[in-house]
């Protein structure tokens, strides 16, 4: 599905808010390196998926109602074998209904696994008064805690992406401290930088979250992903 | 000097300017006005009450009672009548085609009421309709200190001005105004623009862009209307000269409604900043920052390196000077082996120490030779970026008193280092228990192109935040 059509049946669903794998398929269509995602709508084709893929795998709801998918129990992590990838489905299913019996549950993503590394956040939304904007930060309890974070208008010039990542209190965690690697700068670079031509071609986005996105010495990959479309 | 084919020329550089509505006892927008006539520029009023007009022509001052009376060109015009006569007032400055007026008549749409608003619309459709100029309503106008056009009786004259000053609110124009003046530095133009309904704060930021008499643009704001010009505006003036944005109102209003977690971290503050960073403007948050910050930009050599020589007369100064400047980022590091080997041929390590900081009063004792001596070698030592000098008024105040002479030769002194130095150098001098005195001693440096500053935390934060102009570091 191409994003325009992605946004016509949201549209015509008559919802600003896009699925992860909607989100996801779009952005990794555009360059931005997100890990592999794929929807199940049983546990058979869940486990088929995983086979596929390759373990370990991350299995989450898709509910257009569920906000936040792992405070109603609807995310469960490194998942090794085809039973455990099965049951792991049921689990999120009975878990999600209990949770919160309203939601429409269209299934359950399948996900690749990001290698360990630094939670970061790199973001994109719409200033009332100067239009479309680009954030970054470290993720986790820097941004919930500390809101480290640094904005620039978009799209980006050149240099700005830098510019963002050396203007966060919390610069030193990426040239790694207690003994881990620093991370890869330039991949965080190229993603704000693919981020904002993504936003500067779609100006029917109007905020986008990559949260968070696992930045390491490898690279730099989006594990969650959210999209939301300016009214129509 | 001016832009020549500028739409807003003809007001800010004006030759016939008219005071339309001012009344006595003490004529106000007249007097502020005075030395534009002193200066040889055509002063005159407009004021239709007869009780008003003897008074207005006590001062020397011609009146009018049809601005469509004055017989030259009025390029700019100052309006204070009742807001009620305001609309028949703008249909005559825009019949005498006049280049641009103020209006300090105020009780617009700053109310919320239904009488200022409509009445500022009824304003805003004449005057666009007829692309006429309009500073404000609401507002002090325009303050160009080279003509003698003032909006305030304590503001100087002056040729000299280099700063442009913008400002949202009146009352900051005229307070920066009068502290640049304590502090030794004059304004180029400056406009105190209100309500806005005309001319925007970019109208008045491209024309000082191109204003061959601004060196340095300074800005006042509150909110920004058209966010998109005003950033293109800033961009295309910070490519042409250092740009310092004052912003007031810092306190984030309510989150706004937002489904990602970005947009609820997107505080109207947080976008503010990045934006200022992104079009290289020097965000300030207060009179203060932006005062000294304006001493760096005209007074000190730029430069983006962080490497500070930090000269302080005592022990403990020395601790604080060095505090101050690694809290804003600044090392202080080691000099050279020469540096250190050429200061030890003289330096008095009794009580003082020549590592850096330096702590050199026992050794300079008020020596010209051996102040130049110190601050040649610091100039000469490739690992130093820029100079902060302490001179204590807990001290000197007593001897300057003595011997006002050698206030002169240390001006002297410090002034023909900087002539002849490419680094930046900064003083320090804490009025300590002599406020009034150092005020004065102040302006003596201030007045030679010696950036003083009141303490070491806003020398250290004026040098970081404008030493290297905004620019990308």
């Amino acid at each position: 599905m191409t994003f325009a059509e992605t946004v016509s049946s949201a549209r015509a669903e008559n919802r600003t808010l896009l699925s992860e794998v909607e989100a996801k398929a779009a952005l990794g269509d555009s360059g931005v390196p997100v890990t592999a995602t794929t929807l199940a709508q049983t546990r058979e084709e869940a486990a088929a998926q995983a086979e596929a893929m390759g373990y370990p795998v991350a299995l989450k709801v898709v509910s257009p109602n569920v906000a936040h998918k792992s405070d109603v129990g609807g995310v469960v992590l490194g998942l090794e074998s085809h039973n455990e990838v099965a049951e792991g489905y049921d689990e999120i299913i009975r878990s999600v209904q209990a949770a919160q019996p309203s939601a429409v549950i269209e299934g359950v993503s399948v996900q690749e696994m990001a290698s360990p590394g630094v939670e970061v956040i790199v973001g994109m939304t719409t200033d009332p008064q100067f239009g479309p904007v680009m954030m970054f930060g470290l993720g986790g309890i820097m941004v919930e805690v500390l809101g480290d974070v640094a904005f620039r208008l978009a799209p980006l010039d050149e240099g700005d992406a830098r510019d963002m990542i050396d203007e966060i209190q919390g610069r030193q965690v990426l040239d790694g401290v207690r003994g881990q690697p620093p991370v890869d700068i330039g991949a965080i670079e190229a993603m704000l930088n693919r981020v904002s031509e993504f936003a500067a071609a779609h100006p029917e986005v109007a905020e986008l979250d990559l949260n968070p996105v696992i930045a390491s010495p490898e690279g730099a990959i989006a594990v969650d992903a959210r999209i939301v479309l300016a009214e129509a | 000097m001016s832009v020549p084919g500028h739409p807003l020329d003809r007001m800010f550089n004006p030759k016939t300017v008219a005071i339309i509505g001012d009344k006595g006892p003490n004529y106000m927008w007249l007097r502020n006005n005075q030395p534009f006539k002193d200066q040889g520029g055509n002063l005159y009023s407009v004021q239709i009450d007869e009780k008003e007009i003897p008074g207005i022509e006590e001062l020397g001052i011609e009146n009018f009672t049809a601005l469509t009376d004055i017989p030259e060109p009025v390029d700019y015009a100052v309006v204070a009548v009742p807001r009620h006569v305001s609309p028949y007032v703008m249909k005559d400055l825009i019949e005498a085609e006049v280049g641009g007026a103020a209006f300090f008549t105020s009780g617009f749409a700053e109310t919320g009421e239904e009488l200022g608003v409509s009445l500022q619309a009824q304003l805003t459709e004449m005057a666009r309709g007829a692309n006429f100029n309009v500073v404000g309503p609401n507002c002090m106008g325009l303050y160009l200190p080279r003509v003698g056009v003032r909006f305030n009786p304590d503001v100087p004259v002056a040729d000299d001005g280099r700063v442009g000053f913008v400002s949202q609110s009146g009352t900051h124009s005229i307070m920066f105004s009068l502290v640049m003046g304590a502090n030794g530095m004059h304004l180029s133009r400056c406009a105190s623009f209100g309500n806005a309904i005309v001319l925007d704060i970019s109208d008045y930021l491209e024309y000082l862009t191109e204003d061959p008499e601004t060196d340095v643009i300074a800005m006042y704001v509150e909110g920004v209307k058209d966010g998109p010009r005003f950033v293109k505006a800033l961009r295309e003036a910070t490519a042409h000269k250092p740009v310092v944005v004052w912003k007031g109102g810092q306190t984030d209003a309510g989150a706004r409604a937002t489904m990602s977690h970005t947009g609820s971290l997107a505080s109207p503050h947080a976008v503010w900043q990045g934006i200022m960073r992104q079009c290289g403007a020097i965000a300030t948050n207060s009179l203060d920052e932006t005062v000294d910050a304006m001493k760096v930009l005209l007074h000190a050599k730029p430069s983006s390196g962080k490497r500070m020589a930090l000269m302080a007369m005592t022990g403990g100064q020395s601790v604080s000077i060095t505090d101050a400047f690694v809290g804003e980022g600044f090392e202080v590091g080691r000099l050279t082996d020469q540096s250190y080997e050429e200061l030890s041929s003289f330096f008095n390590i009794i009580g003082g120490s020549y590592q850096n900081p330096l702590d050199m009063a026992g050794t300079v004792q008020g020596k010209r030779e051996v102040l130049e001596r110190i601050l040649g070698i610091l100039d000469a030592d490739e690992s130093v970026d820029a100079l902060v000098m302490e001179q204590s008024a807990m001290f000197g105040a007593r001897q300057w008193k003595d011997h006002p002479e050698r206030v002169e030769d240390l001006v002297d002194t410090l002034a023909g280092h900087i002539e002849r130095s490419a680094k930046p150098f900064l003083m320090v001098m804490h009025p300590a228990h002599e406020e009034a005195f150092v005020a004065e001693v102040r302006l003596k440096f201030a007045e030679r192109g010696i950036p003083v500053f009141a303490s070491f935390e806003r020398a250290a934060a004026a040098a970081a935040r404008a030493l290297a102009r905004g620019t990308r570091s």
